[in-house]
């Protein structure tokens, strides 16, 4: 059964790309055929395996759409917003069914929806009484006409997919190539008949003599002398009747494997026991190798180094496995955009990039309910209205840009608007009316957080969008959760811009471990920019805030060991980690830098658990639990153990 | 209440400032000698740190802290009682572990009332052995994230039932 859903999840997301596409079409005079031929294969697909799952709701209402969209390809009606609607309502619903179906509860209803549809199938189906007639668009008999000039016959090739022709590698590829060896192909497009099937037709310039008929046969074409459309349409060849079958137009390509995430979760787990173990067996043999004999030594470092290597192939090529492209969540979010400004009366464009980017499957779920709420707040809170963007003197259609990209070993994805910036006064007065004290103008960082805290919001009544208080805290806890991190920019009348940096891989990472006040930690090697030293005397205090000297300014320090409330060694030098970029900039400082090493995240989810500094947890071979920094977290609770040591020093004072 | 306890449950008893104590086997997934516990800065008192068990990380908590009882050295006969509820997995220190006992449901009486405030709620029931007397807790109450929970002192608790 979860191959059903599975199966039904793929054909949702390719219907939501194809409505991408359609939407640009609204008010044109008539849809992209491809598009509309892509959309009537999902649901007929849809149709089938909702027939087999015995959702009989389901398949009526799949049924009703693939007329409709039958009824579009059929004629040269002009695709309305309405009809687009009704698409978009269809999908909704269908997966709502599928839904209720999943959580074994009743299907939602659908009479309603099904009257809508066929208000819109009433057009009469005049094109579709004559099957074998061409209805090439507008321009085509021009050049029709131009090539008949030029001395050139004009050819039609019908191609008819088939089961029994894509066993054989023939599809619809190989019959434009076939077409295109012909000639010019003046026209293509594909035809649906009555019936559904689906067949191709490309209309050639080519020589009086096109060779073999037979051959053509073979390919699954019917070669016709083309017939002008007024003319009475040919009569086909029984032959290709025979070719007819049941199968669908399309084979899905049988060279995809899918596989139960858990099983990959399992291979990942055991690939992180390997590296612990390989871990342990290069520190034994470092360890035993003065005992040895130099050759022997030397030999047993070779094959651990070979033994690493390979290691670290699999788990590249193990962790290549669970990636797909952020294109699936994506996809959704234009819908989202457009009710939204529907319901807020704006005007906004969605810029999205970067969709092939690719992420682990994991993240890839648990990043959809965050950006849903990054573009929710964009929309809502961002962006100004239409009258406001225009007393502004900017474009009364506002943009929001999504944006996807792979940096080394992390995935970055900002969500940006152009409106009009966070509003630092609201912010500052909520949190004040909250009894948090805040600083005039709170930088970024410090910002983010006070959004972030869970129940703040500016919003006085909760309206659909947001403005419930609880989405920030629940985007940053997701991020911080995945060891990503959030960053936060705003330009007042330019925009905000969120910034999330992730992982590509949750499983095992590269590492620096450290020790702060006789313990060790580990810090994510994506999230430190640079490792400096500092000497004590270079440590200057600044205000309440510890800095040293770093490029042009001053870098901001935590240390560790007295964020922890531990007794730091007292050394001559101590390693400095650089986290953050820019202005957010943070120095960490440790006691010591013991190496680096791959290792095995372990996520830490008890609540016993939720310090907020720590990301997870890890072993190095030897058992013993090694905690993870979470770099966002190091910031936060620095900031906070400030604000304590602020307020007991005023009740000194 | 009621409903957790059985016509003749198992229980793991173990030892508490020289009292015992009993969890149902259900919630018990294995014992482990205690090795290395690592520090978690900054987590409630009661958390001695994290420790790998079987792969995964399990919070350990210190029992003796939690009831309000003065922290103890950690001895050869120190045991770790991992426990799952729902979808947690939490070790439980505690001072010693060694007994494996079905409890016949008519020997256990619920919690006296006086004891079934806020120190209570982790109370099952209080069962008799013969002239032993033994704690029955309710797990999931242990280890919620609550401020320390008052320690009802044995001897009180004793008192009150005998």
């Amino acid at each position: 059964m979860d191959d059903f859903y599975a199966e039904c999840d793929e054909h949702f997301g390719e219907i939501r790309g194809a409505l991408i596409h359609l939407e640009s079409a609204i008010d044109q005079r008539v849809p992209d055929s491809t598009t509309l031929l892509r959309l009537f294969r999902s649901f007929h697909s849809l149709k089938g395996i909702f027939g087999m799952a015995g959702l009989q709701v389901a398949e009526t209402l799949a049924h009703r759409t693939e007329d409709y969209l039958r009824s579009l390809t059929g004629h040269q009606t002009v695709f309305s917003g309405d009809g687009f609607d009704a698409l978009t309502g269809a999908t909704e619903r269908l997966e709502q069914i599928v839904v209720a179906h999943r959580q074994g509860q009743p299907p939602p209803d659908i009479s309603a929806l099904l009257d809508e549809i066929q208000k819109r199938i009433e057009s009469p189906r005049a094109g579709a009484s004559a099957p074998n007639g061409l209805s090439p668009s507008n321009g085509v008999q021009e050049r029709v006409q131009e090539a008949q000039r030029h001395g050139l016959t004009i050819w039609h090739c019908l191609f008819e997919p088939s089961q029994a022709l894509s066993e054989q590698g023939k599809n619809v590829n190989s019959a434009r190539a076939r077409a295109e060896a012909l000639g010019e192909i003046l026209h293509s497009a594909p035809k649906i008949e009555t019936g559904g099937k689906i067949l191709f037709e490309f209309v050639v310039a080519g020589p009086a003599d096109p060779g073999d008929a037979a051959e053509w046969k073979q390919e699954g074409i019917a070669l016709q002398p083309y017939v002008a459309p007024l003319a009475p349409p040919p009569t086909r060849s029984a032959p290709q009747r025979v070719a007819e079958s049941a199968a669908p137009a399309f084979v899905a390509p049988s060279h995809i494997v899918r596989v139960d995430l858990t099983r990959l979760d399992e291979l990942m787990r055991i690939m992180g026991d390997m590296v612990v173990h390989r871990a342990r067996l290069e520190e034994i043999s470092t360890r035993i190798s003065t005992h040895l004999p130099t050759a022997e030594a030397r030999s047993l470092q070779e094959i651990n180094a070979a033994f690493g290597r390979e290691l670290r192939n699999l788990r590249d090529g193990l962790m290549r496995v669970r990636l797909v492209s952020i294109g699936e969540i994506f996809q959704r979010l234009p819908f989202v955009v457009r009710d939204l400004a529907r319901e807020t009366g704006k005007k906004i464009r969605l810029a999205v990039s970067g969709q092939e980017t690719e992420i682990d499957k994991y993240l890839v779920e648990r990043l959809k309910d965050p950006l849903l709420h990054l573009v929710r707040n964009a929309v809502c809170h961002g962006l100004e209205t239409l009258e406001e963007r225009i007393a502004a003197g900017k474009s009364p259609e506002a943009t929001i840009t999504l944006r996807a990209s792979t940096i080394g070993e992390s995935v970055v994805i900002e969500v940006a608007d152009d409106g009009r910036g966070m509003d630092e006064r609201a912010i500052v007065g909520r949190a004040r009316a909250s009894g948090i004290s805040v600083t005039d103008h709170p930088d970024a960082i410090h910002l983010l957080e006070l959004i972030s805290r869970p129940g703040f919001s500016t919003r006085d009544e909760a309206d659909r969008g947001a403005g419930r208080g609880v989405g920030m805290a629940a985007v940053m806890n997701t991020v911080n959760e995945m060891g990503g991190e959030i960053i936060l920019r705003t330009d007042p009348g330019k925009g905000v811009t969120f910034t999330l940096r992730l992982p590509l891989t949750l499983a095992i990472a590269d590492a620096l471990i450290i020790a702060a006040g006789g313990q060790r930690f580990a810090m994510p090697q994506s999230l430190v920019q640079e490792i400096t030293t500092a000497e004590p005397a270079a440590i200057k205090q600044l205000e309440r805030n510890e800095v040293m000297p770093w490029r042009n300014g001053v870098l901001p320090l935590i240390r560790l060991a007295s964020l922890f409330g531990l007794t730091a060694e007292s050394r001559r030098e101590f390693p400095v980690l650089v986290i953050g970029t820019g202005l957010s900039a943070v120095g960490i400082v440790a006691d010591r830098l013991l190496g680096q090493r791959e290792i095995v995240v372990r996520s830490v989810n008890d609540p016993l658990l939720k310090v907020p500094a720590i990301a997870g947890a890890t072993e190095l071979g030897d058992g013993r639990a090694v905690l993870i920094l979470d770099s966002n977290g190091l910031i936060q609770s620095a900031r906070q153990h400030k604000d304590r040591r602020e307020m007991k020093g005023a009740n000194y004072g | 209440m009621a409903e957790t306890l059985r016509e003749a449950d198992s229980y793991i008893l173990f030892e508490l400032a020289g009292t015992a104590y009993g969890v149902p086997s259900r919630d018990v997934q294995h014992m482990e000698m205690i090795e290395h516990i690592t520090p978690v800065p900054n987590a409630s008192p009661h958390v001695d740190g994290v420790v790998f068990s079987r792969g995964e990380v399990v919070p350990a908590v210190n029992l003796r802290l939690r009831f309000g009882f003065p922290k103890a050295e950690s001895t050869l006969s120190s045991r770790l009682i991992i426990v799952r509820i729902g979808p947690r997995k939490v070790g439980l220190i505690v001072d010693a572990a060694r007994e494996f006992r079905r409890i016949a449901a008519d020997t256990i009486q619920p919690p006296h009332e006086s004891i079934t405030g806020l120190s209570g709620s982790y109370l099952a029931g209080i069962a008799k052995l013969g002239d032993r007397v033994v704690l029955l807790l309710n797990i999931s109450e242990v280890i919620n994230n609550g401020n320390e929970i008052l320690s009802p002192a044995p001897e009180r608790s004793l008192a009150e039932t005998t």
